[in-house]
Parts: C-alpha cells; sequence; structure tokens
C-alpha cells in the first residue's frame, strides 16, 4: 500500500510538468485562427442553415485576409433543444475548444439555462434563433455580468406579437374582413410570452377572440384542437408554431378540411420545402419569415442565391442571422482595433449593419431593433405548386390572397 | 459472518484509491471541462449508487428513480431560485422532500410484486414531469427554474465537495449493505414468501430502503441543480431513469460500488463521442447493447473481482463469495 | 359525437399496439421495449418504399409488414432470446435495440417529419363531424386485425399452442410444442400488428425519429390497465384509456390527455395490480 501510495506521487509530480512543457511548445506556434463556437440544434433545420450560413461568411471573410490578420474558424457543439445538453455544449465550448466568440442558440429555454454559463467564461454571445424577451431582459438587469449577450435575431416575441397584431389589423379584419380569430399556439416559453402581447393587441384593433389554446409541443394529435377552433366561430386562425408538430398540424388541418383558414408565425413552414413534402398540404397558410428571395437589402437576393448553392434548401431564419452576426462581430473587432472582450462589446453596441433582412441594430439592453429599414415579419402564403407570395406588408406584396381549396365556391 | 459484517481492509483501500485519484484527476489534466464532466459523472454516480442500494439489493427494479431526482432538485430551485434562500440549505431540505415522497409512493405501491413496482414508479414520474408542465406558471414549465446560486464558486473545490459527497454516499450504503440490513434486503431478492413465513415485516424493510435510496437521489439532485444553476422537468424524464440503471448495469447490479465506475465510464463515453456529431448517439447504443450482450454482470465489479483475486494477500481469497 | 368518433380511431391504434406487446408478454414474459420502434419501422418502410422504390401503396405496405415482422423475429432470437433469464437484462437489450432504430432512421431520414401517403384521401361526413377517411379506414382495418388475431388463437391449433405456452411454459413443453418456434410467430405477429398501425397512422400522426416513443407508454398503460397477458384485457384497456384521453382532450385540454393514460396505470397498480382481467398477479 505504502509503495502504492507513493508510487502514485512521483507519477503525479511527472505528469504535473507535462503541461508545462507543452505551454511552451504552443508559445512557439503561429498566429492563432479566432474560433467561432457554434451551439446549435445540428439535427434540426435551424442548425444545418446556421451553420451553412456561418460557413459562408468565414469563407467570405478569410477569402480577404482573413480578420486583422487571423483566419477565421468555427466549430460546433450540439445542444439540442435540451437544457443539460445545452449546458455541457456551452462549457465544452468555453472550457474545452476556448472559443473568442459564440454564435447561435434556437430554443430559448435552452438559451436562458446557458446563459450563467456563458457569463461567467466572459465570452461574446450573439443569439440568432431564440426569441424569448427573458433572456436580453438579464442585460437589462444585470448588466456588468451580462454585457456580452446579445440578441442578433429573431426580433423578440413581444416585437413579434406587435407585427401579428399588424397583421391581423391591417390584412386579416382590413383586406380579408374576419373579425373573428382563434389564438393557437404551442406551450414553449416564447408563446407564453408573446400571446399575451398579442391577444391584448389585437383586442385593441377590433378583434373578436373566440379561443385562446397552447398545446403542449409533443402533441400529434389535433383533431380535438381543430375541430374546437371550428366551433367556436372563429373565420381565421392565428398560429403560434416553432418547436411543435407543423406537419402534422397542416396534414390534419387539410384531411379534416378545417373551414378556417389559417396564417401566423410557424417556424417549420418557414422551410423551403415545408409545402412539398407534406403533399402540398399547407394550402392558402401563411407563414411569417424574416425573408424572401426579394431586394429588402442589397445582401439579400445575393445572400439567397448562393446559400442555395450550398444547401439543398433554401436558409431558415437563423442562417439570415447567423451571416449577420459573423460580419458585425468583425465589423466590431476592426473598429476596436483589437480583440479585447470589453472594447469589441462597445463597438458591438454600435452597430449598424446593412444585413440581410434589414439594417441590424441594438436598443440598449442588446436586443435587435425592429422598425422601418430593420428586421421585420413578412407574411408570405403558400400556393399552387409550393409558389410562396409575399401578402404582407403592402409594400412588398408579390400576390393576392387564395383561399384553402374546398373554401373556394 | 462476522467476516461480512466488516468492510474488509482490500475495498476500503480500493476506495480510497479510486477516490484520490478521482480528485486529483483535474489537478493533472487542468481545464474547467473536464472538471465539468467528472462533476456530473459524479452526481450520477450518486445516483446510481442509491438506486442500487434498494432496488440492485430487493431486486426491485424501480423505473421511477428520476421522480426522487427530480424533487430534490426542485426542492433546490424553490428554495434558492424562487424564494432566495441560502443554497446550502438545499441539501438538506431535497433529502427531505425526497424521503417524504419515497414514503408517499413506497407505502402503496411495495405491497406490489414484479414489475407493477417498477411500473407504477414509472408512471409516478412520469405524472411528476407532466405537472411541472401543465403548472408551468408556478415551476416555469419547460425551461423549470432559473438563477439558482452554486454552492461553491470555483469549479475544482466544487468537484471535489461532490466526490466527497460520493464518497460517503457509498461507504455508508455499502456499509448498510454488508450489515445484517443487506442481508435481510438480499434475503428479500432470493425469495420473499420465505422472508415472511419467517416473521419478518418484508414490506417495512422495503420501504425504509427505499426511503434511504430516495434521501440520497434528491440530495445528487440538489447537488446537480446547484452545479447546472437551473432545474428543468427533462430531471423526472423516463430517459433519466433508464440512464442510471444502465449504468448500474454496467457497473454491476448488487455491488454498490461497481456503479459509480459505471456511471464514471457511461457520462465519459457520451461526452467523449461527441466528436462523432451526428453519430453519437448511434455509437452509444452499439455499445450499449455490446456491453449487456457480452458482459451482463457489467463491467467494473467483475473487474475488482479478478484484482481482488489476484491480490497476493492470499488471506482474503475464499472469505468472501462476492464483493 | 366527435368525441365517439376520434375517441373510437384512437382506440384502435391503441389496441392494436397493445395487444401486440401484451401478446409477446403473456406468451413469453418478454417486455419488449423495442415495440414502439416496429410501428416507426412500419411507416418508414412504406414510405421508403413508395417514395423512393416508387412501389403502389398496397404492396408497399405488405412488404413494409412483413419486413418488420422478419426484423421482430431476427431481433428476438438473436438478442433477447440469450437473455431471457433476466427480465431486467432483456428490457434493457429491447431498449438499446430501440435506440439504435431511432439513431439509424434519424441518420439516414433526417429529423423533419416524412409524409407516409395515406389510402384514403377523401373526407367523409359522419354525424355532423368531419372525419378523414384514413382515420376511419384506420378503425375498419384495426377492427378486422384484432378481430382475425382473436379468432386464430381461439379457433387454430397453433392458436391453442401460443395460449398453452402462455398459461404454463414448462407443460407446453413437455407436450411437445415447439415453444422456440412459437416464441418466433408470436413476435411475428405482435410485430406486424404494430407495423400495420404505424402505417394506417402515420398519414395523419407524426412520422419522424422519435415516434416509437409515445406509442411504446401509451401501451405499457395499457396493458397494465388491461392485464399482462390478456388480449381482451387490452383491446378493452386501449378502448376506455383512448375515449378518456379524447373526452379529456376535447372538454378540458390536451395537456392533460398525457396524464390520463398515466394516472390510470398508477391507480390500478395500487387498487387492483392485476388489472381488469389480470389472470395472476404474481410472476
Amino acid at each position: 500500500m505504502k509503495r502504492l501510495c507513493l508510487a502514485l506521487t512521483n507519477w503525479s509530480h511527472a505528469l504535473l510538468a507535462l503541461p508545462l512543457v507543452l505551454a511552451a511548445f504552443a508559445a512557439g506556434a503561429q498566429e492563432k485562427p479566432i474560433k467561432i463556437g457554434v451551439p446549435t440544434a445540428v439535427q434540426l433545420q435551424v442548425g444545418r442553415d446556421t451553420l451553412t450560413a456561418i460557413k459562408m461568411a468565414v469563407d467570405e471573410i478569410n477569402k480577404k485576409g482573413g480578420l486583422l490578420g487571423r483566419k477565421l474558424e468555427y466549430v460546433t457543439a450540439d445542444e439540442t433543444e435540451n437544457p443539460e445538453t445545452g449546458i455541457s455544449a456551452i462549457k465544452k465550448l468555453v472550457s474545452d475548444e476556448k472559443v473568442d466568440v459564440l454564435i447561435g442558440g434556437y430554443t430559448s429555454g435552452v438559451t436562458l439555462a446557458q446563459l450563467p454559463h456563458i457569463a461567467s467564461s466572459k465570452t461574446i454571445y450573439l443569439g440568432v434563433g431564440a426569441a424569448s424577451p427573458s433572456i436580453t431582459a438579464k442585460v437589462k438587469n444585470d448588466y456588468d455580468n451580462y454585457k456580452y449577450i446579445f440578441r442578433v435575431g429573431p426580433i423578440n416575441a413581444a416585437h413579434q406579437a406587435r407585427a401579428l397584431v399588424d397583421y391581423i389589423s391591417h390584412f386579416v379584419i382590413g383586406e380579408l374582413g374576419y373579425k373573428k380569430i382563434a389564438i393557437v399556439g404551442e406551450n414553449a416559453k416564447w408563446v407564453q410570452d408573446l400571446v399575451p402581447v398579442l391577444s391584448k393587441g389585437a383586442k385593441e384593433v377590433g378583434a373578436d377572440i373566440r379561443l385562446t389554446e397552447l398545446f403542449d409541443t409533443q402533441t400529434s394529435d389535433f383533431s380535438p384542437l381543430l375541430a374546437k377552433v371550428k366551433s367556436s366561430g372563429a373565420q381565421y386562425m392565428i398560429v403560434v408554431l416553432s418547436h411543435g408538430s407543423s406537419d402534422v398540424f397542416a396534414k390534419q388541418w387539410h384531411d379534416a378540411q378545417v373551414p378556417v383558414p389559417y396564417g401566423g408565425i410557424d417556424v417549420k413552414s418557414m422551410d423551403g420545402d415545408f409545402f412539398n413534402r407534406i403533399g402540398g398540404k399547407s394550402i392558402s397558410e401563411v407563414a411569417a419569415n424574416f425573408a424572401v428571395r426579394a431586394p429588402l437589402t442589397k445582401k439579400t437576393i445575393p445572400f439567397f442565391d448562393s446559400f442555395k448553392k450550398a444547401s439543398p434548401n433554401y436558409p431558415v431564419y437563423t442562417a439570415f442571422f447567423a451571416y449577420d452576426a459573423v460580419f458585425l462581430y468583425a465589423d466590431a473587432v476592426k473598429r476596436a482595433g483589437s480583440f479585447d472582450t470589453e472594447k469589441v462589446i462597445k463597438e458591438i453596441e454600435k452597430t449598424r449593419l446593412e444585413g440581410i433582412v434589414g439594417e441590424i441594430s441594438f436598443d440598449e439592453f442588446h436586443d435587435v431593433q425592429t422598425g422601418p429599414g430593420k428586421a421585420n415579419l413578412i407574411f408570405v402564403q403558400w400556393q399552387e405548386k409550393g409558389e410562396r407570395a409575399v401578402l404582407y406588408p403592402k409594400e412588398l406584396r408579390t400576390g393576392n390572397f387564395i383561399l384553402p381549396p374546398w373554401m373556394r365556391k | 459472518m462476522a467476516a461480512f459484517k466488516k468492510m474488509d481492509k482490500l475495498s476500503g483501500a480500493g476506495g480510497v484509491l479510486a477516490l484520490v485519484s478521482l480528485a486529483l484527476l483535474p489537478v493533472v489534466f487542468s481545464g474547467s471541462y473536464l472538471v465539468g464532466v467528472l462533476t456530473v459523472a459524479a452526481i450520477y454516480g450518486i445516483w446510481a449508487v442509491s438506486w442500487d442500494f434498494m432496488s440492485g439489493l430487493t431486486g426491485r427494479e424501480n423505473f421511477g428513480h428520476s421522480l426522487f431526482i427530480g424533487v430534490g432538485a426542485y426542492a433546490a430551485g424553490f428554495l434558492n431560485g424562487q424564494m432566495g434562500w441560502g443554497p446550502w440549505w438545499s441539501l438538506p431540505a431535497s433529502m427531505l422532500v425526497a424521503t417524504l415522497f419515497g414514503l408517499l409512493l413506497g407505502v402503496p405501491t411495495l405491497r406490489l410484486k414484479g414489475p407493477y413496482f417498477a411500473l407504477a414508479m414509472l408512471s409516478a414520474a412520469v405524472i411528476m414531469q407532466r405537472l411541472m408542465l401543465i403548472f408551468w406558471e408556478q415551476t416555469g414549465g419547460e425551461e423549470g427554474i432559473q438563477d439558482i446560486a452554486p454552492l461553491i464558486k470555483n469549479h475544482l473545490h466544487y468537484y471535489w465537495f461532490v466526490l466527497a459527497c460520493l464518497g460517503v454516499t457509498t461507504a455508508l450504503l455499502s456499509w448498510l449493505a454488508r450489515s445484517r440490513w443487506g442481508l435481510i434486503l438480499r434475503a428479500i431478492k432470493g425469495d420473499e414468501a420465505t422472508c415472511m413465513a419467517a416473521g419478518l415485516p418484508v414490506t417495512r424493510y422495503k420501504i425504509i430502503s427505499l426511503i434511504i435510496s430516495a434521501a440520497f437521489a434528491g440530495l445528487g439532485g440538489a447537488l446537480y441543480a446547484h452545479y447546472q444553476l437551473q432545474v428543468s422537468p427533462q430531471l423526472f424524464a423516463v430517459v433519466m431513469s433508464i440512464t442510471i440503471i444502465t449504468m448500474v448495469y454496467v457497473g454491476g447490479i448488487g455491488t454498490i460500488f461497481g456503479p459509480v465506475g459505471g456511471a464514471l465510464l457511461l457520462t465519459l463515453m457520451t461526452e467523449g463521442l461527441r466528436n462523432f456529431g451526428e453519430w453519437r448517439l448511434m455509437i452509444y447504443s452499439l455499445l450499449l447493447i455490446f456491453i449487456l450482450f457480452f458482459l451482463p454482470n457489467g463491467i467494473v465489479a467483475p473487474i475488482w473481482k479478478k484484482i481482488r483475486q489476484a491480490w497476493p494477500a492470499g488471506a482474503h481469497q475464499g472469505r468472501h463469495t462476492d464483493v | 359525437m366527435e368525441i365517439l368518433i376520434y375517441g373510437a380511431v384512437t382506440s384502435a391504434i391503441y389496441a392494436m399496439l397493445a395487444v401486440g406487446f401484451t401478446l409477446i408478454f403473456g406468451v413469453a414474459r418478454v417486455l419488449n421495449l423495442a415495440h414502439g420502434s416496429f410501428y416507426a419501422l412500419g411507416a418508414y418502410g412504406t414510405y421508403v418504399l413508395t417514395s423512393v422504390v416508387g412501389l403502389p401503396l398496397w404492396l408497399a405496405a405488405l412488404l413494409a409488414i412483413a419486413g418488420v415482422a422478419l426484423f421482430g423475429v431476427v431481433v428476438e432470437k438473436v438478442l433477447i432470446r440469450p437473455l431471457r433469464s433476466s427480465q431486467l437484462g432483456v428490457l434493457m437489450i429491447t431498449l438499446a435495440v430501440s435506440l439504435v432504430v431511432e439513431q439509424t432512421l434519424f441518420l439516414v431520414f433526417g429529423s423533419e417529419y416524412r409524409n407516409v401517403p395515406a389510402f384514403v384521401e377523401t373526407k367523409v361526413s359522419l354525424g355532423g363531424v368531419d372525419v378523414a377517411g384514413q382515420r376511419l379506414l384506420t378503425l375498419a382495418v384495426a377492427g378486422v386485425a384484432i378481430g382475425a388475431l382473436y379468432l386464430f388463437i381461439q379457433k387454430t391449433r397453433l392458436g391453442s399452442a401460443i395460449l398453452a405456452i402462455s398459461q404454463d411454459a414448462e407443460a407446453a413443453k413437455y407436450m411437445g410444442i415447439p415453444s422456440d418456434r412459437i416464441f418466433s410467430l408470436v413476435m411475428a405477429i405482435s410485430a406486424s400488428l404494430a407495423a400495420l398501425a404505424g402505417i394506417l397512422a402515420g398519414p395523419f400522426l407524426s412520422v419522424q425519429p422519435s415516434m416509437h416513443l409515445l406509442p411504446i407508454v401509451k401501451a405499457f398503460a395499457i396493458v397494465v390497465v388491461g392485464g399482462l397477458g390478456s388480449i381482451p384485457g387490452s383491446i378493452l384497456a386501449a378502448f376506455m384509456l383512448g375515449y378518456a384521453e379524447t373526452f379529456v382532450g376535447y372538454q378540458f385540454s390536451t395537456s392533460w390527455t398525457e396524464i390520463v393514460s398515466v394516472l390510470a396505470t398508477l391507480l390500478m397498480l395500487i387498487f387492483r395490480p392485476a388489472g381488469i382481467f389480470g389472470k395472476r398477479s404474481a410472476f
């Protein structure tokens, strides 16, 4: 036993010396590349598109000589939709990979869980997928610890609610004449944040809300829900969906020929192949998007075209913001003239970047701003053969509203 | 029989050596990532050991262990995250809450035989998870409770604390397992009817061992909450219970110390496979099938047995039939 | 009225899943956690054969069922049988199998939902309720399939052999009944029923790699309530649970439907562990 302990002690001493030797080697090595850590749900479309977009941005910057003479690199860690995995993904990126900046995110719940760990590692985090206002509320309540957190996109749930209210007031009520609406959403944090703002706003613009229901994200049988919507007398159904089964929802709505058209925020419906993969059953659904292949800014159409070359599908929303995030980070670093975190944060706060969906700028709590010329929701409808037409806002309209096939006279 | 009571020196020495090596590991291979992984592994170790104490010894497989973990963690969440009590209160509180749940569930279900107890516990855990989601306004719903304060800010020191807890838990439960208590529990596994005929209050023993198992699981839950700094309903998931049972299986059921090795091995494997990207879970599942198929007695316990048999101190041979 | 019809459809799917599950348990004492995987593979198999290979739907469905049945038999022979001495071992390995299947499906098909074509695309109006034709078809087919199974077990020699083994495996062996072959047959039947459920329900429920989880939880609940090993019990319990869930979903909210089945399980276990028709309370 004594001999064993002695042996162990000797070994520990020997092994302790090893890191010192390695460090000496490392110091002599070349100028390190800048590492971007990407925590995202790699198994989902939002995750894959985040990565494709980051790769595109990184390649472009590297081709022009990199950032302050250093090349950009990126590494990903799967955060899934589960907070525990999300936290360990952050730890892997921050402690093991030692990344310089984090760009990613999708599920608000996961991001919220990751925040304290990101903050304690003092790494800048540029969110591209999570909409809950609670994320940037942390910046407001505890700036010193949480100043590293920024949201590049999407616009937060409260903004989205107001955008929906505009759509309801000007389009659903204003043009279609439907005053009676039903609000249906999944029971996730961002929806819980969004619906109260939506309900209040909708009532103020004259909507008659017949039904509000939040269903479990795991739900796969919507027949009770759809039947309730039908019997509530609603003329239009506003949906708020992201993680839940939009595919199944659309199919069941179509197969039961529910006489209530629907539209709203439906993340899965943003996928370019959504229509086709459910056999065209989402026809007449109106889904909010941040961009379509239209000249919203000088960068929009080139981005869509390059993306299509790099990936079999059109980009989903996280792609737009991930691409812009890389560039705004690079710009901030250039203006700061260094990679020092504090200096870069100050520069990021001053960002005014012409992005893909509009001008990217932050409010005082590091939340992306919305408004004319900035990031906004566009309402796009699935039409025959999988074509998409922009219906609202009017200035960007490319087509006319169609009813579901069974409702046409 | 007297030899059975004392924990023999070899096992004790082995345990101390293992603990010390584990404690030194992150010092040698520095980096807070490894410390993090090992902390989680150690907490899983506590959970696995607590499961083994009840289910491994009595043969009553508990498929709802995640329930005790979850209530312990949420107790920490409510006390510290929502009500702002100091984090150290979570430890006794979580053990208390878990014990209560153990009692609540144990009394009606432990008189069930066969797979029924397992299914009842499974159902109870699923119900708890659902309730956390349904009452989302109070419990935070899907993303649970945030802003839990860490117990010890320094990651390495916290790791050592958790390791110490693991050591104490393992030692305590091993000692109990080797005592008359453990003997009775194993007898219940063998032939419950005979025990009853012999006049033993079988159900009472089962309930008490469940409570002990629950208490330590709850403790692990609190430790976990103060490490992750948040709790979410995923803690109650069936996947959690099954992961722990797998760790016990790989380590060696009924050995108490084996599960610690199982927990370490599987946690390291899960993290270590991250480099395989999308293939991670696939490889993990295949390895699992391999282990289950070819090593039904687990890995850790049989290896330890071989080490012991090879140990030159021949006096120990033949005295103990297992551990 | 809606509750009546939708409840019936839900119950029918549950019944197909539960009957297969209880069958393999009653006969071979195997708690097959990979049962949900058969459901998933039925749906995916049909998807592949129709979209990728381009076969007509009915042929694709038949081939898919056959394929899944074969898979079930192989799993039983290769992985389950050697571990039969330990119930926990069987549970764990079937679990591992379900994980491997899920991961394979995910790696091959991706996480997005797939479209399994429906046999019937029309909408039917029944008593003022709009129902998708496919759902009614599911109800009809389920009824036929389970009815056929019941007749098979009651009326044929092979069926009696199955009954014999489920009552007393030892005695059956002494009587010369080849239990190993019967196990394979039962597994094939069990897998086929699950696959059929997947093919019928796939068009209107979700088809994605983790679709095996929910069915297995429901099947567990139903089988416990109905009595492990009892086919009539499973059918009855399936309808009870299917209707209870649908009722709760319509009257209150869908969030509570999950709890219904699980709570029912728990209560049943506490008060009457043998289930409604269970023959024995201990194993």
